[in-house]
């Protein structure tokens, strides 16, 4: 392959490179292996948006009935029934037909998926960036791979595992040692006051998140941390700055939009966890959690803790509110990733300063 | 770590860094054999040879930046008016903020420029923000930096041109008020315009400042020195005030050196 056709055939170079003006690429210049490879990287590129445009094209078809049904009830409504699925009278609300008694509110839901992951999200990001310092500028070197190997392992236990782990150890754990020292604090912020329960719900299931996005934001903020140039850091060791301030002054802004980054892969992660949350969250259905002790439930919890008895729903509506469920949740996820990327490029683009760039 | 045997170095009153014996070698490589020098008080000392001759390591070793590296073991004895620079108890940061370093590419902090020399300016104590903010502008109106950078304080250095980031390194390591400048070819990567404003510097600290200066460039040295340390294979060859070095070579490997012949 060449991108200078002036060398081609002749076997030999025909004059100087032309330097000042590019040569197109142009189809006969390829060989048949670049043709070859040109399709097959087009369907590489072409699959995975065609599956994404595909999966939620699906879901929205299969949620417009539950939508049309609640309104924007569904948005707001607290109570999320499927009615009274052993007899055979309909409710029709908006032209569409339900079983009696069916109402279907997914606040709850929002709520919790949004609160248990920000929460978890504010707990895992310090402890991660903080322990990826710990890891470079304190352990040996030699050993830094081998501690390494336990993040990275960390973020390959599967997720049942994570809230088995939590219901049976846990959770127990901090509803007798850490939630009552918690409480305390009732007397300073509502969200803390009343009773601290036995270790199934919303703090419970935040910090099983945080577990599980603690090694996601921490082995990528690693690698940020490794690939900033010791020359920088150089400059601030010479001037008699100690690894903290160090640390402070050329580490952290350096991979200050990396971590961003890392921050919102975790997120997503904590947005659409499943089975863990499933496991800790007391999974409560009609209402809010009464403090940050008590249980809730998220929307891909309640997809899956729901979807058995919904297919037994003759009108298919139950089905069609999980399907719902599963919309909101993709838009908040899509949409939790446009926003972290426009924060991203403010940040970049803004007064605040570039990282990675300049030397 | 001073060796029991390896002469003390001679307590000349001039002399503001004296290196007796020093010897550096990182894992089995022996990098630094023997070295004895001496780095005149308020002068400037041009620290030439080949690549790989042990410049830097040398240099790195007045500030100890080379402590961090595995394997690494350093003998012999290098005081600093002349309290030891790698005696037991002494204090690395504090060493560190009485020798300022320029490294071969400016490496700003991804700070604000006024935060670049403002960091300096606290170390000395100064924490009131007028305090502060003269003392910034004292010390990038030193390195002629302030007329290009006043209206820009609070935006990153990133955006400014190699020479200019090289002269605000130049600001940060002034900002500690430093008694030994170490430049490891601060012009390296720069324009001939910002290597006249750096060289000029350089001459400005003469007096004030001993600055131990490594750069690869003779003409360079000739221009900017008072002094001159000839290393070749992690030996000394000759030490000589400049004139004598490049007019009368006491070694016949510096004349071979000078002239640009295989040594």
């Amino acid at each position: 392959m060449s991108f200078f056709p002036a060398a081609q055939g002749t076997g030999r170079r025909a004059g100087p490179l032309p330097i000042g003006r590019p040569v197109p690429l142009r189809d006969a210049d390829l060989t048949r292996r670049d043709r070859l490879a040109r399709w097959g990287l087009l369907l590489a590129a072409a699959i995975p948006t065609a599956m994404l445009l595909l999966i939620a094209a699906l879901m929205v078809a299969q949620s417009v009935p539950a939508f049309r049904y609640a309104g924007w009830g569904f948005f707001t409504g607290r109570v999320f029934s499927f009615g009274n699925l052993y007899v055979t009278k309909l409710q029709v609300q908006n032209g569409v037909p339900a079983p009696h008694g069916a109402t279907y509110g997914a606040f709850t839901f929002i709520f919790g998926t949004l609160v248990s992951s920000v929460i978890a999200l504010l707990v895992a990001l310090p402890l991660a960036v903080g322990a990826v310092l710990a890891l470079t500028e304190r352990v040996p070197t030699r050993l830094q791979s081998t501690v390494s190997i336990f993040f990275e392992l960390l973020a390959g236990i599967p997720s049942v595992v994570y809230g088995f782990w939590g219901i049976l150890v846990l959770g127990p754990l901090l509803a007798a040692h850490l939630y009552p020292v918690l409480g305390r604090l009732g007397a300073l912020v509502p969200f803390f006051r009343g009773s601290v329960g036995y270790g199934e719900g919303l703090l419970t299931a935040s910090l099983i998140l945080t577990l599980m996005i603690v090694p996601i934001i921490a082995t990528t903020t690693r690698e940020l941390v490794r690939g900033v140039p010791i020359l920088a850091k150089e400059g601030a060791l010479a001037l008699g700055m100690t690894r903290y301030e160090t640390a402070r002054v050329v580490t952290l802004p350096y991979v200050r939009r990396g971590i961003w980054a890392a921050a919102l892969l975790g997120w997503a992660r904590a947005l659409g966890e499943t089975m863990a949350v499933l496991l800790v969250s007391g999974n409560l259905l009609n209402g809010l959690p009464a403090n940050i002790f008590s249980p809730f439930s998220t929307m891909a919890a309640t997809i899956v803790a729901m979807l058995d008895s919904a297919l037994t729903d003759a009108t298919g509506m139950a089905v069609h509110a999980l399907a719902a469920l599963g919309v909101v949740l993709l838009v908040i996820t899509v949409a939790t990733n446009l926003l972290g990327r426009l924060i991203i490029r403010r940040v970049a683009g803004g007064a605040v300063l570039p990282v990675g760039r300049g030397i | 770590m001073s060796l029991t045997g390896t002469p003390r170095p001679a307590a000349d009153a001039a002399v503001a860094v004296a290196v007796s014996g020093l010897s550096v070698r990182i894992a089995s490589r022996e990098i630094l054999r023997g070295i004895s020098a001496g780095f005149a008080r308020g002068r400037v000392t041009a620290v030439i040879g080949p690549t790989g001759c042990g410049k830097t390591t040398l240099l790195r070793s007045l500030n100890r930046l080379n402590d961090q590296r595995p394997g690494m073991r350093v003998e012999g004895e290098i005081l600093l008016e002349g309290q030891s620079v790698y005696g037991r108890g002494r204090d690395v940061r504090d060493l560190r903020r009485r020798i300022g370093m320029l490294f071969q590419r400016p490496n700003p902090f991804p700070q604000s420029i006024r935060e670049n020399v403002a960091l300096g300016a606290r170390v000395h104590g100064l924490w009131r923000r007028e305090e502060v903010d003269r003392r910034v502008e004292e010390l990038l109106r030193r390195v002629g930096l302030w007329d290009a950078v006043h209206d820009r304080l609070g935006s990153s250095p990133f955006a400014l041109s190699g020479g200019q980031q090289q002269l605000l390194c130049m600001a940060r390591a002034l900002a500690v008020d430093p008694q030994v400048l170490l430049l490891d070819e601060p012009t390296s990567a720069l324009d001939p315009h910002s290597t006249a404003r750096i060289e000029e510097l350089i001459g400005s600290l003469r007096e004030r400042i001993t600055v131990v200066f490594v750069t690869h460039n003779l003409q360079q040295a000739a221009r900017c020195a008072d002094e001159v340390l000839f290393l070749l294979a992690g030996e000394v060859v000759e030490q000589a005030p400049v004139g004598d070095f490049f007019q009368r070579p006491a070694d016949l490997r510096s004349r071979a050196y000078i002239e640009g012949k295989p040594v």
